[in-house]
């Protein structure tokens, strides 16, 4: 399925999508073709080299195939597991869905709750911003639509899964969360690849539309392979006191690019956006993130934590913008990179505009080795040093770590962690 | 010519600086830029051909290269419309007594003979395009410290200019690095020898004054192993009616062991468009610091930079920028880091009201080589008002192992607490802002040399006054 107007059909009779949606790909698609491929003249992608990315490469979307997914999870209330671009199954909790949550592939979803696709669909995440968001949309595999009604709270967890075991091809999922009004729940994108397949081209990205005093926790986990690119979009919505925990762990693909960003349209709305990322080997990583005060009494609060190791790369830019009537709004923003090796290089970008004077805004960003008197502290306790440097990533880590809402995502980072620093 | 959005400068400028000097010229170019003009201001200063040849390839490049996208809008700048030369005396003047009236007026006003009476080593006043008052105390020529004008400079010391002229920032740096190379004029340069400090102050009081008239002074400070120079640039312009472009670059080359400061107070009136490149090359435990307000002009884009070329080289930027009705100081700082050991730290401070904005950019950029570096950034900023602005733009690139850089900056406003402290004092609501911003940039005025600290005091309570509250 080449990334032609052939192709945008083709996806779309697969999952005999309503009318609306095909028009929308198609669109998307022209998109894609209009747009010239971002060059290091755009300030966004001036660090950020995609020159090696022959999208038409990977124009073949992988099957359900070899992937064999992990161990079934314990103590989630739903789960939804894609291999390769197609759906392998979708569980929820029945109480759930006697509740009125709606757990659902997007392909499904688009024909049984158009109502709520059709005017929410892409209007976050949209295709115009560049030609990877365009190709996204365009070519879209399929993905998690996860609807909860007013007032309704879910302990346990809900987890997307997608498994890729195939390189060489397109694994584009999608997620669209709407949170209904006081509605409180978790829920996690992990992107996994189990083996190191050979380069494909990955995107993962996520609309989230948050209703007045809903409480929500996103996590995204991206262990693609470590020859993938990996280019996502994450955009959520806040209404009045809505409240937002968004997580991003990156750790796989040899090229990655995340927009994280939340737009703040309601008082009240509260948004804390953490990540931590480890590149190590010849991973280059980039994130850039956008905390869009909009009204006032608005909160903000961003941290980015980072690890590099041997020749790894990444570049953090970030800007809090806060418009001319969002008096009162709070916000903080925050990169920390520890470098490991004499090689790696992070480059940190924190960015203000603030348009009204009402306001508390602060920002910081650090770069960085490890504290040689910390590793000295370690060493004289006895400490062999590859164990006392592991000692204090985990440490650098852990205010992030501890506040991820799910144990299963925690211990698969410990795992990474450990087997890279040894 | 576009149109401009009108700044009113007058209504509340006339009475703070009250003066306006007519107009009297004994040479004035042609409007607009040729290289007719450019071959005329070469010979008009008799100059060395190679000069001449310098100021025609200048020219070439400033047409060549595209404006900036970024930073303020500088689309309304209309470059044909533009005095590019202006001698306001036939010759210079050796002493105060000899000024002309008229210019002594301008300079009585601003406070400049006291400040000379008061501790003032050389004075090097520049008014218009030309450098009409120069003097020079004889302990600093005994110590063999050159203080002259540039113009004089290029005459009088021909083989040192040549050597370090342009080394700094090369014409082809930027547009307008290259349109001052082409048209300059004026300016201060500096040598100090081996091992000589100059204990006091160097200062310059830099004036325009004619309409549509752009200034290109030129500034060389070239300090010698070991040495120190404190070298104060101010500015304080008139009333002005239609827009004025100021475009100066300033070059420093601190050798090793040795110090430079570089003060600038900048008060243009608020038409001018304000685009300076100032660089310094800080060689083995050199130390360079700027020291930079911006108080006035229309538009400022200025970034001192320092280049930390060899181990040990330390860089240092003070910025203070004050953004009112009308006004966009895109200010900041930039470190080069490309020798191992340096260390830099840029402290900016930022004040916008009345819908001023005011933007700190900055870059770090660390080469391969500069292992073991370390830079410190910190910005902070304060708003007095819901329709002013502030951005924060720095950009980091890291090249190098093991180097620790770090990033602060802040956003917030006149805390309540502190403005209710001061009122239930008896403090009226606007001295108490006024006395709070003093407060805010203290820091930087506590680097100033008494006087300037005094007059740096008193032009934000002008800027204050009946502005906030």
């Amino acid at each position: 399925m080449p990334f032609t107007l052939r192709g945008v059909e083709e996806i779309a009779s697969l999952h005999g999508e309503p009318d609306w949606l095909l028009k929308r790909r198609r669109t998307a698609f022209d998109t894609f073709e209009r747009m010239p491929m971002p060059s290091r003249i755009d300030e966004e992608w001036r660090r950020t080299d995609v020159s090696g990315l022959d999208v038409a490469k990977f124009s073949q979307f992988e099957r359900r195939n070899g992937a064999a997914p992990a161990e079934a999870l314990e103590g989630v209330a739903g789960t939804v597991t894609m291999r390769g671009s197609e759906i392998e199954a979708v569980s929820l909790d029945p109480e759930l869905a006697r509740a009125g949550v709606v757990l659902e592939p997007i392909s499904v979803a688009a024909k049984t709750h158009p109502e709520l696709l059709e005017t929410l669909l892409f209007t976050q995440v949209r295709a115009e911003r560049d030609r990877f968001a365009a190709l996204h949309a365009a070519f879209f595999a399929d993905g998690t639509f996860l609807y909860v009604p007013d007032g309704v709270v879910i302990d346990k967890p809900i987890v997307g899964q997608v498994f890729s075991a195939e390189g060489g091809t397109a694994v584009l999922p999608h997620t669209l969360i709407v949170a209904g009004r006081g509605s409180r729940f978790n829920y996690l994108d992990e992107y996994l690849s189990p083996a190191d397949e050979a380069s494909g081209y990955k995107s993962g990205s996520a609309e989230l539309f948050l209703g007045e005093g809903s409480t929500v926790g996103y996590v995204a986990l991206q262990k693609w392979g470590r020859n993938a690119w990996h280019l996502a979009d994450q955009r959520a919505r806040l209404d009045k006191d809505a409240s937002l925990r968004l997580f991003n762990v990156t750790l796989g693909a040899r090229f990655s690019k995340t927009r994280v960003e939340a737009s703040l349209q309601g008082q009240g709305a509260e948004a804390e956006l953490k990540a931590i990322y480890f590149a190590s080997g010849e991973q280059f990583f980039d994130f850039h993130t956008l905390q869009d005060h909009q009204v006032g009494n608005t909160r903000s609060d961003l941290l980015f934590k980072g690890a590099l190791q041997d020749v790894a790369r990444t570049v953090y830019a970030g800007l809090i913008r806060i418009e001319k009537g969002a008096a009162r709004s709070d916000a903080y923003q925050a990169n920390r990179n520890l470098v490991l090796s004499d090689h790696a290089k992070a480059t940190s970008i924190p960015m203000l505009e603030i348009d009204n004077n009402d306001v508390r805004c602060t920002h910081g960003a650090t770069v960085g080795p490890v504290d040689p008197q910390h590793l000295f502290y370690l060493r004289s306790r006895g400490i062999p040093e590859t164990t006392a440097k592991r000692m204090i990533v985990q440490g650098f880590f852990g205010d992030v770590l501890e506040r991820i809402p799910f144990e299963h995502a925690r211990r698969l980072i410990e795992t990474e962690l450990e087997a890279r620093l040894g | 010519m576009a149109t401009v959005p009108k700044v009113d400068v007058g209504t509340d400028y006339k009475e703070k600086y009250g003066f306006f000097v007519p107009e009297e010229y004994v040479f004035k170019a042609k409007r607009g830029l040729n290289p007719e003009i450019v071959k005329e201001i070469s010979w008009m200063k008799q100059e060395p051909e190679w000069m001449t040849k310098m100021r025609l390839r200048s020219l070439e490049i400033f047409r060549k290269k595209p404006m900036p996208t970024w930073g303020a809008d500088l689309s309304v700048i209309d470059f044909e419309n533009i005095f590019y030369y202006l001698k306001a005396s036939d010759k210079q003047s050796k002493t105060w007594e000899e000024l002309p009236p008229d210019i002594k007026a301008t300079y009585d006003r601003l406070g400049v003979p006291e400040a000379e009476r008061k501790f003032l080593a050389g004075v090097s006043a520049q008014y218009e395009s030309e450098v009409v008052y120069h003097s020079l105390q004889k302990e600093l020529t005994a110590k063999g410290v050159i203080f002259t004008d540039t113009d004089s400079a290029l005459r009088d010391h021909p083989e040192l200019f040549k050597e370090y002229f342009g080394t700094v920032i090369p014409p082809a740096d930027n547009k307008f690095a290259a349109l001052n190379t082409a048209v300059w004029s004026g300016g201060s340069f500096i040598y100090v020898p081996k091992g000589v400090r100059v204990e006091v102050p160097l200062q310059a009081y830099f004036r325009i004054n004619a309409e549509n008239m752009g200034q290109f002074e030129r500034t060389l400070i070239i300090c010698d192993e070991g040495s120190f120079v404190h070298y104060i640039e101010g500015c304080t312009a008139p009333i002005y009616t239609t827009d004025s472009l100021h475009s100066a670059v300033v070059e420093i080359i601190v050798k090793k062991n040795a110090r430079c400061r570089y003060t600038t107070i900048q008060n243009w009136s608020t038409n001018v468009f304000n685009l300076v490149t100032k660089r310094a090359m800080a060689y083995a435990d050199a130390t360079m610091e700027w020291v930079d307000g911006n108080l006035g002009s229309q538009i400022t884009m200025k970034y001192p930079s320092v280049y930390l070329m060899e181990p040990g080289a330390k860089g240092d930027v003070l910025s203070v920028a004050f953004a009112g009705k009308g006004q966009h100081q895109d200010a900041g700082g930039k470190m080069i880091h490309v020798a191992p050991n340096t260390t830099s730290t840029i402290t900016s401070k930022s004040i916008s009201k009345a819908g001023g904005r005011t933007s700190y950019r900055g870059h770090i950029k660390m080469y391969p080589d500069a292992k073991n570096s370390k830079s410190f950034v910190k910005c902070d900023a304060l708003l007095l008002d819901d329709e002013s602005r502030s951005d924060t733009y720095p950009y980091n690139d890291v090249d190098a192992e093991n180097v620790t850089l770090g990033h602060e900056a802040t956003v917030s406003k006149v805390s309540d607490e502190q403005l209710f402290y001061l009122m239930s004092r008896g403090i009226t609501r606007s001295e108490a802002e006024t006395m709070i911003v003093n407060g805010f940039i203290e820091p930087f005025t506590k680097e100033l040399p008494l006087e300037y600290a005094v007059e740096l005091n008193r032009l934000i309570q002008l800027e204050m006054e009946g502005s906030v509250g």
